[in-house]
């Protein structure tokens, strides 16, 4: 009689995430504290973070929330089913505060079910040009939440590894770095340099031509399939999974089958038309690709894709 | 007490310190506040000192403006009642001709709330007179919101000031701006439902007229919105004079957006007219529209079919609207056959059964099958209306097969509008039939790929159970679900777990307790935490299911050593169930 039952420790952070869901953004105040306990966590992680399959591999975000639901819906709720992001949460969709705050809430909560690494948009350079700077000041009056999360990017891991067979990460492989040892060995706790071994991770691009390439992105490098082999050959890996250019199937093999690239942004920007896709690993490895289209909006004004016939 | 006080003091003069400070955001932030500041400084300092001080910022971002326009609206009782209440005309007035249209609209709403309330004298004299002033602007903006302000004026005014109202309203329809006849053409309507019927048809009628024959589209556009208030005031004689040639006209105007504007209105002039009329003056006008050479035309009509065929006969109905709806059926947009099928299955209950069964099924059938999914989506999701017109046998005949296919469709939001039809559709058809046409394909969904699709099977399986029995389920559904048990994928495992959670309540204790737990507690041993903490979850829902002593020397063993793992998540869950099997047993 008179059972009372234990207080749920997680409560104050499942209302977040329940709040967070309704694409309500949180108190300043509520940021900066998630932001604290994130760093904590995310401190301990490697550079080459170590996963364990079963699990649900995602590219890139960019601030599309209602297409993150609808990634949800498509793949299963965290902590259900077990997700890998890999970079890019930020900028140019309307709601990258809610985006990113739901992931780092996530992760808090279950640090264990999902992982989150860093893409090229996660640093204070690029977010004040593409949206997430302009995006906190508005939902905010001020920078401070752009800080936090921005202090916070510093930590994500930059890549990950998925029963040591798939590796993960925002953008390509580097020159500097042939080994996953010499990842490990990276200092990341820092801005995004402009280039180096850090910056190639997360803005390569794997490219028809083999060897090494000039990026036209200006940063990183295009890397050939006689890379891309040798560097899972040297590594005993079986695959790299990348995320960071837009495919309009929403995934795309490459290089013979030894890097895949996912995106998990349908209608890119609003108005790619492209199909966004998650890679859904199970326990015994074996990959199966989801692919979705752009949530329907509610509330948001339908833009008609009919070309009107008088320009026919 | 007085440092009580001074602290609840203290963020109102913040408050009001940032109605004056250089950043948009923080003003922004006060004026959305201004009921608090207002509260703050009693009524007689709102009326002396922040009015006045309203009334020097009216050159601020239109953001602020429309905030400020907004609150004053609700500033009655801040400035004492209505008695003062003609002290808020005056920064509303500044508001309502400034450039930014939005902020306009927004003044002219709030003048109006604050008009409504004023007493008698101060509508003569403050409330008219601004009517007036702003009706004789020289600047078009004022003109334009004057237009807004007749309808609160008018029924408050006496007769001499009346007249000169209608006169000036007159004026308004003549104006040389486009923009202000604009806006007299949308406010006709809502002006004439306040004025006398006699001036209505001697003084409005012709202003009507004139501003459907105006020169520039726009202002025809929202003239076309005045006819279905028109025709409900005057007397039936007085529409088909006066309104409904107006209306036939429209329909064929060279404007679309007129056209289209009439496809949408012309439902509430049938209301107004009555069926006899409507039948013989306004069906032609309407196969006109849904036969409209432009989509968006075609949009709007199709729209209306049903709506406008259920003032009709059943004779009208298959001799003129329905040879546009088989065509409509195979319009070249897709946005006009989804707009049709978003509406034509309540054509059925219109026509009756054997006229749905000659001309509707075979429209329902072309729809079913579209290439667009939003076409099928809008079928599927009123299909029930048709089962109470033509009956459960010619539907099974004639839909099931089309129902058969869409549960396979590609795209997963026409899948889940099918899952969540079955429930419906097993009440009608029955055990034994159901069973043989839809049972396989239930359990098919709980192995989709889409997660949504998988949640909506298994909570589609406890309706059937519920619909069908205790002995149904246990024959036809707990072997099939926890034959799948064993998916070598842990999202399927899940998603049988949440399957059996669903089905407890509604099996025996017989099969809840000897078929279902044993497999749950197995799947506690899962490789896969997520499996394992999905076991803690379940087992919480069962425990108010099953006897004490089952919870004692089952489910509490299982939480026990679930509550051992080394993952966090599995333990917390684990937890979390034991807490709650601690509700009716004693934790040692």
């Amino acid at each position: 009689m008179g059972h009372v039952l234990p207080e749920n420790p997680y409560k104050d952070l499942d209302a977040q995430i329940e709040a967070l869901m309704k694409c309500q953004p949180l108190p300043e105040p509520e940021v900066k504290i998630l932001c604290d306990q994130a760093r904590e966590i995310l401190i301990e992680e490697s550079n080459v973070q170590p996963v364990k399959c079963p699990v649900t591999v995602c590219g890139d975000i960019h601030g599309q929330f209602q297409d993150l639901l609808e990634l949800f819906r498509i793949g299963g709720n965290c902590p259900d089913t077990n997700y890998l992001f890999m970079g890019d949460y930020v900028d140019r969709g309307y709601h990258s505060v809610e985006t990113v705050s739901l992931l780092v809430a996530l992760k808090v909560r279950y640090r264990d079910r999902i992982t989150i690494l860093r893409g090229n948009h996660e640093s204070r350079q690029i977010t004040q040009v593409y949206g997430f700077y302009d995006e906190c000041l508005r939902k905010y009056g001020n920078a401070n939440v752009w800080k936090f999360f921005t202090d916070l990017f510093d930590y994500l891991p930059l890549t990950a590894l998925v029963e040591n067979q798939i590796f993960c990460l925002h953008g390509g492989l580097s020159p500097a770095l042939d080994t996953l040892d010499h990842i490990r060995a990276l200092d990341r706790v820092q801005e995004v340099p402009h280039e180096g071994p850090m910056c190639d991770l997360l803005w390569s691009d794997p490219d028809d031509r083999c060897g090494w390439g000039i990026s036209p992105r200006g940063a990183g490098y295009t890397f050939g399939q006689d890379i891309s082999e040798q560097f899972n050959h040297t590594n005993g890996l079986n695959l790299v999974a990348r995320a960071h250019q837009l495919v309009m199937e929403g995934y795309n093999w490459c290089h013979d089958q030894n890097v895949v690239t996912i995106f998990s942004a349908p209608n890119y920007c609003y108005r790619c038309g492209n199909m966004a896709a998650i890679m859904e690993v199970n326990e015994t490895m074996r990959k199966n690709f989801l692919q979705f289209e752009p949530a329907p909006r509610r509330g948001e004004p339908e833009v008609t894709r009919r070309t009107p016939d008088y320009f026919l | 007490m007085e440092d009580n006080g001074d602290d609840s003091l203290y963020p109102i003069a913040i408050l009001i310190d940032e109605l004056k400070n250089e950043d948009v955001a923080l003003r922004l932030n006060s004026v959305k506040r201004l009921a608090t500041i207002a509260l703050a400084l009693g009524e007689e300092r709102t009326r002396k000192e922040l009015l006045p001080f309203l009334n020097e910022s009216n050159d601020d971002e239109d953001e602020v403006l429309l905030a400020m326009a907004e609150e004053l609206g609700k500033f009655v009782p801040y400035v004492g009642g209505p008695q003062h209440a003609a002290a808020l005309l005056v920064p509303l007035e500044s508001l309502s001709v400034v450039e930014e249209t939005v902020v306009r609209d927004k003044a002219v709403e709030s003048l109006s709330k604050v008009g409504a309330e004023l007493p008698e004298q101060t509508v003569a004299e403050a409330f008219i007179p601004l009517v007036k002033r702003l009706a004789t602007g020289e600047w078009f903006t004022a003109r334009v919101s004057s237009c807004g302000l007749f309808a609160t004026a008018y029924p408050r005014a006496t007769a001499p000031l009346r007249a000169e109202l209608r006169s000036l309203f007159g004026q308004l329809c003549h104006d040389e701006t486009p923009m202000v006849r604009r806006a007299a053409a949308q406010n006709l309507g809502k002006f004439a439902e306040t004025v006398e019927p006699e001036h209505i048809s001697r003084e409005l009628i012709p202003l009507f007229q004139d501003l459907t024959t105006d020169e520039q589209d726009s202002v025809r556009l929202l003239a076309v919105e005045a006819c279905g208030p028109l025709a409900r005031l005057l007397t039936k004689e007085d529409s088909v004079a006066s309104v409904l040639p107006v209306v036939q006209k429209f329909a064929q105007d060279k404007s679309w957006r007129v056209r289209y504007n009439v496809a949408q209105q012309l439902y509430q002039l049938c209301e107004a007219l009555g069926p006899e009329l409507s039948r013989t003056e306004l069906v032609p006008a309407f196969v006109k529209l849904l036969r409209d050479t432009e989509a968006e035309v075609r949009v709007a009509a199709a729209a209306k079919v049903s709506a406008f065929c259920k003032l009709l006969n059943n004779e009208a109905v298959i001799s003129a609207v329905l040879p546009c709806v088989k065509d409509l059926a195979a319009d070249s947009s897709q946005y006009v056959r989804s707009a049709l099928a978003s509406v034509v299955m309540e054509l059925a209950p219109v026509l009756g059964k054997a006229a749905t069964i000659d001309h509707l099924l075979p429209v329902f059938l072309s729809l079913l099958k579209d290439e667009f999914p939003d076409v099928r989506l809008n079928i599927i999701s009123k299909l029930d209306q048709v089962n109470q017109v033509i009956g459960i046998d010619l539907l099974a005949q004639s839909l099931l097969p089309a129902i058969e296919e869409l549960a396979d469709d590609k795209h997963w939001r026409v899948r889940l509008a099918i899952i969540e039809y079955i429930p419906l559709l097993a009440n009608q058809l029955g055990a034994e039939f159901f069973e043989e046409k839809l049972g396989p394909q239930c359990m098919k969904w709980l192995e989709d790929q889409v997660y949504s699709i998988r949640e909506a099977a298994t909570h589609n399986l406890q309706k059937l159970a519920k619909e069908f029995g205790q002995d149904w389920a246990k024959d036809h559904l707990v072997p099939q679900v926890l034959g799948m048990i064993h998916n070598p994928h842990y999202l399927y495992r899940m998603t049988i777990l949440v399957a059996i959670a669903a089905l407890a309540p509604v099996v025996s204790q017989d099969v809840l307790c000897n078929l279902m737990l044993p497999e749950v507690v197995k799947c506690a041993r899962d490789k896969v935490p997520n499996i394992k903490f999905n076991v803690a979850k379940m087992l919480e829902r069962l425990i108010p299911l099953v006897d004490s002593s089952v919870v004692e020397q089952t489910i509490q063993p299982c939480l026990l050593e679930l509550n051992e793992d080394p993952d966090m998540d599995v333990k917390f869950f684990a937890k979390q169930a034991l807490a709650r099997c601690g509700e009716g047993v004693t934790v040692q």
